[in-house]
C-alpha cells in the first residue's frame, strides 16, 4: 500500500456548550466532540465514514478541512524521505463539501467559483474545467438562485475542487440527489479517485457507499470503533460470509448445518417457505441443504447495514444503541477553557 | 498573489456585489435626502436656526448638514453589512468561506473593506454633489482641509458602524438577532447618547441643556469622546474656529483612532473563533 497522504494521531476537538452560571451567565464548557481519532488518508483510495446521527461525522470532517480546530492530537504528512513533518494548515490540502449549501443570490455559478477561487489567491483559468467536469458548464452563466438541488450539490463539489486538493472531503454528498444523479455523483468520486485524490464520504446510509469505497471507518459517540479496508473490518465484526437462502417448503430443523462449522444466524420458516441466514461456506451450505432433501430457491450474500455494523462493533444490541444520538456517556465532561463559540 | 491584493480582490468582489443589490436601491433615496437634501435646506441664505443662528460659512453647512451622515449614511452602513456574515452562516456558505486557505483576518480585513466601500461609494458621490449643492446656494466652497476632514471624518464613522453590524453578524446566530443588535447600537448612540449626557450631567450637578455653562459644554465634550457620533463631530469641529468644547484636535483623532481598531479587533478575534 501506497504511504499516507496526511496520518491523523489521536485527535480531539470539543465543542462547546453553554454553562451559565449566577455571576457568569456567559460562561460555556466543553461539551461533546470527537475522541482520540487515528486514521490515515491514502491517495486514490475512497475512505467511507459512516456512523448514526451525531457521531461525529461532520465534526470530523470539519476538522480534516481545517475548518474546526484540533484541541489535541496531531496531523502529519510524510516528507519524500519517509519521514513525517506536521501539517500546519489543512486548509491547504483539503477540498471541503458541506452537507447542505443553500447557494443563492443573484450572483452567477462563474462568478461564486471565481470568488472563492480569488480566496484561494488562484487564477481564474481552469474554472471552465472544473464546471465541464461537474457538469455545470451550461449553467455558468445561471444566478445561483434559479439552481436545482443537484446542480447546488454539483456546485458544492466544483468549490471543493478548487485548487485541485489532495484530499476531497464530502460531508452527505447523497442527501438530495435522484438516483441518476447518485450514480453520476458516484462515478464523478471513483474519477477522481483515478486521479489519486484522496476520499473521505461520510454517510449514515452504508448501501449508498457499497462499491464506492475502499476503507471504512465507524463512528459512534465522537469515538472511532473500527477502521479499515471494508473487508478487513467486515471480518473482525464477524460480518463477513453471510449468506440468506429462500426456498419452498417448511423448515422444521437446522440441526443438519451444525458439523459444518456453520453458524446458523437467523431462521425463518411457515408452511409454504423458509428463509435462513448463515455465515460459512456457502457451497457446503448448499451442498448440505441439498442432501437434506430441502430446496433452494434463492442464495445471496448478505451485506451489513450500518445498525449491524454498530452493533457488530459496539457489542450492544439496537436498543441500547437506540435513538441517542447527544448522549454525553461517552464525553468525559471535565472543564476546558472554552476555545471557541458555537 | 499578495496577501493584500487577495484581501482587495475579495472585498472588490463583494462591494460589487452589494452595490448592484436592491438593498442599496432602497436605501439611496434616504441617502440623496438625508445628504444634499440637508445640505440645500442649511445652505439657505435666509434660514435661522432654532438658536437664532444663521451658518455663513461652507464648513459650518457642512458640519449641520451631518446630522444627514449621522442619521441616515450610518443607517445604511449597519443595514448593509448586518448580514454579512450570518446570512452566509445560515446558508451553508460561511463554512466554504473558512475552509478556504486565506486566514481568517484576511477574511474579516476584506468584509470590512467590502461593506465599507459598498457604502462609502454613494456616501462620497452624495457628499460631492452635497458640496456642489453649498456652493451653488452659498456661493463659497469648503477649503481643501475642510472637505478632506469632512470626507475623512464622514469615512470613519461610516466604518465604525459597519464594523459593529460585522460584530453583531459574527456573534448572531441567526439574522434577526444581528439587525436587532446592529439597529440597536445605532439607536443607543443615535437617540439615547443624549439622555446618558443628560443623566451624567445630572448626577454630576452640572446645569442640564445650559449651553452658555462651560461646566455643561465641557462635559458634553468629554462624553461625546465616548460615542462614535460625537468623535465624529469632535472631528469636524477641529475645522470650525467658532467651536471650543475642551476636546484638543489630537484628542479626537486618538479617539478617532481607537474607535477604529478597537472593534476591528474585536472583529479579527471573532473570526478567529468562528465556527460554521
Amino acid at each position: 500500500m501506497a504511504d499516507p497522504l496526511l496520518t491523523f494521531d489521536e485527535v480531539q476537538h470539543r465543542h462547546t456548550v453553554p454553562a451559565p452560571k449566577a455571576w457568569k451567565p456567559w460562561a460555556k464548557r466543553a461539551g461533546a466532540g470527537i475522541h482520540g481519532i487515528s486514521l490515515s488518508l491514502y491517495p486514490g483510495q475512497v475512505l467511507g465514514l459512516v456512523g448514526p446521527n451525531g457521531a461525529g461525522k461532520t465534526t470530523l470532517l470539519r476538522m480534516m478541512a481545517g475548518v474546526l480546530p484540533i484541541h489535541s492530537g496531531t496531523v502529519t504528512a510524510p516528507t519524500e524521505d519517509r519521514h513525517s513533518v506536521a501539517v500546519e494548515d489543512l486548509r491547504t490540502w483539503a477540498g471541503h463539501m458541506p452537507e447542505q449549501v443553500r447557494w443563492q443570490g443573484a450572483i452567477t455559478v462563474v462568478d461564486m467559483l471565481e470568488q472563492l477561487s480569488d480566496m484561494r489567491g488562484q487564477g481564474h483559468h481552469h474554472l471552465r474545467g472544473l464546471l465541464n467536469l461537474v457538469g455545470l458548464h451550461e449553467r455558468a452563466e445561471e444566478p445561483l438562485d434559479n439552481l436545482s438541488q443537484g446542480m447546488r450539490q454539483r456546485l458544492s463539489i466544483a468549490a471543493a475542487l478548487l485548487g485541485s486538493p489532495k484530499v476531497l472531503l464530502l460531508d452527505e454528498p447523497f442527501n438530495g440527489l435522484d438516483p441518476v444523479a447518485a450514480e453520476a455523483f458516484a462515478a464523478l468520486v471513483r474519477r477522481l479517485a483515478g486521479k489519486g485524490v484522496s476520499i473521505v464520504i461520510s454517510s449514515h446510509m452504508v448501501t449508498q457507499l457499497e462499491g464506492l469505497i475502499d476503507r471504512i471507518a465507524l463512528l459512534h459517540r465522537g469515538q472511532l470503533l473500527d477502521e479499515g479496508p471494508l473487508a478487513d473490518v467486515e471480518k473482525r465484526l464477524a460480518l463477513d460470509g453471510r449468506y440468506q437462502l429462500t426456498g419452498p417448503g417448511e423448515l422444521d430443523d437446522t440441526a443438519f448445518l451444525r458439523h459444518l462449522d456453520t453458524d446458523v444466524l437467523t431462521t425463518e420458516s411457515n408452511e409454504t417457505s423458509w428463509s435462513l441466514m448463515v455465515r460459512g461456506d456457502a457451497e457446503r451450505v448448499l451442498q448440505a441443504c441439498n442432501d437434506h432433501g430441502l430446496s433452494v430457491a434463492s442464495w445471496a450474500p448478505v451485506k451489513p447495514n450500518l445498525v449491524e455494523w454498530l452493533c457488530a462493533a459496539t457489542g450492544m444490541s439496537l436498543d441500547d444503541i437506540s435513538l441517542d444520538v447527544a448522549s454525553s456517556a461517552m464525553v468525559p465532561m471535565m472543564a476546558m477553557e472554552a476555545m471557541e463559540d458555537e | 498573489m499578495s496577501d493584500l491584493r487577495r484581501i482587495l480582490k475579495v472585498a472588490a468582489r463583494l462591494r460589487n456585489e452589494r452595490l448592484v443589490g436592491v438593498r442599496l436601491k432602497v436605501m439611496l433615496p434616504i441617502l440623496i435626502l438625508f445628504l444634499p437634501g440637508l445640505a440645500w435646506g442649511f445652505s439657505d441664505p435666509s434660514i435661522v436656526l432654532p438658536g437664532g443662528h444663521q451658518p455663513d460659512t461652507a464648513m459650518e453647512v457642512l458640519f449641520y448638514a451631518s446630522l444627514g451622515v449621522v442619521f441616515g449614511a450610518t443607517m445604511c452602513g449597519v443595514l448593509m453589512a448586518f448580514d454579512g456574515v450570518s446570512k452566509d452562516r445560515a446558508s451553508g456558505m460561511l463554512e466554504i468561506r473558512l475552509a478556504q486557505p486565506m486566514p481568517r483576518q484576511h477574511q474579516a480585513a476584506a468584509l470590512v473593506l467590502g461593506h465599507a466601500q459598498a457604502i462609502l461609494i454613494p456616501v462620497y458621490t452624495l457628499l460631492i454633489l452635497t458640496v456642489v449643492v453649498v456652493r451653488f446656494r452659498m456661493g463659497e466652497w469648503p477649503t481643501l482641509t475642510e472637505a478632506l476632514v469632512y470626507g475623512l471624518s464622514t469615512g470613519l464613522i461610516v466604518l465604525w458602524y459597519t464594523l459593529f453590524a460585522l460584530l453583531a453578524s459574527t456573534t448572531a446566530k441567526e439574522q434577526g438577532t444581528a439587525i436587532a443588535f446592529g439597529v440597536g447600537v445605532w439607536f443607543f448612540f443615535t437617540f439615547l447618547w443624549a439622555l446618558v449626557t443628560t443623566m451624567v450631567a445630572y448626577a454630576s450637578g452640572v446645569a442640564v441643556g445650559e449651553p452658555n455653562d462651560p461646566t455643561w459644554v465641557a462635559l458634553e465634550g468629554m462624553l461625546d469622546m465616548l460615542s462614535p457620533n460625537g468623535v465624529y463631530h469632535h472631528l469636524l469641529e477641529t475645522q470650525l474656529p467658532t467651536v471650543d468644547r475642551g476636546i484638543a484636535a489630537w484628542q479626537a483623532w486618538s479617539a478617532a483612532l481607537l474607535w477604529t481598531v478597537l472593534p476591528w479587533w474585536a472583529l479579527h478575534r471573532r473570526m478567529e473563533a468562528l465556527v460554521p
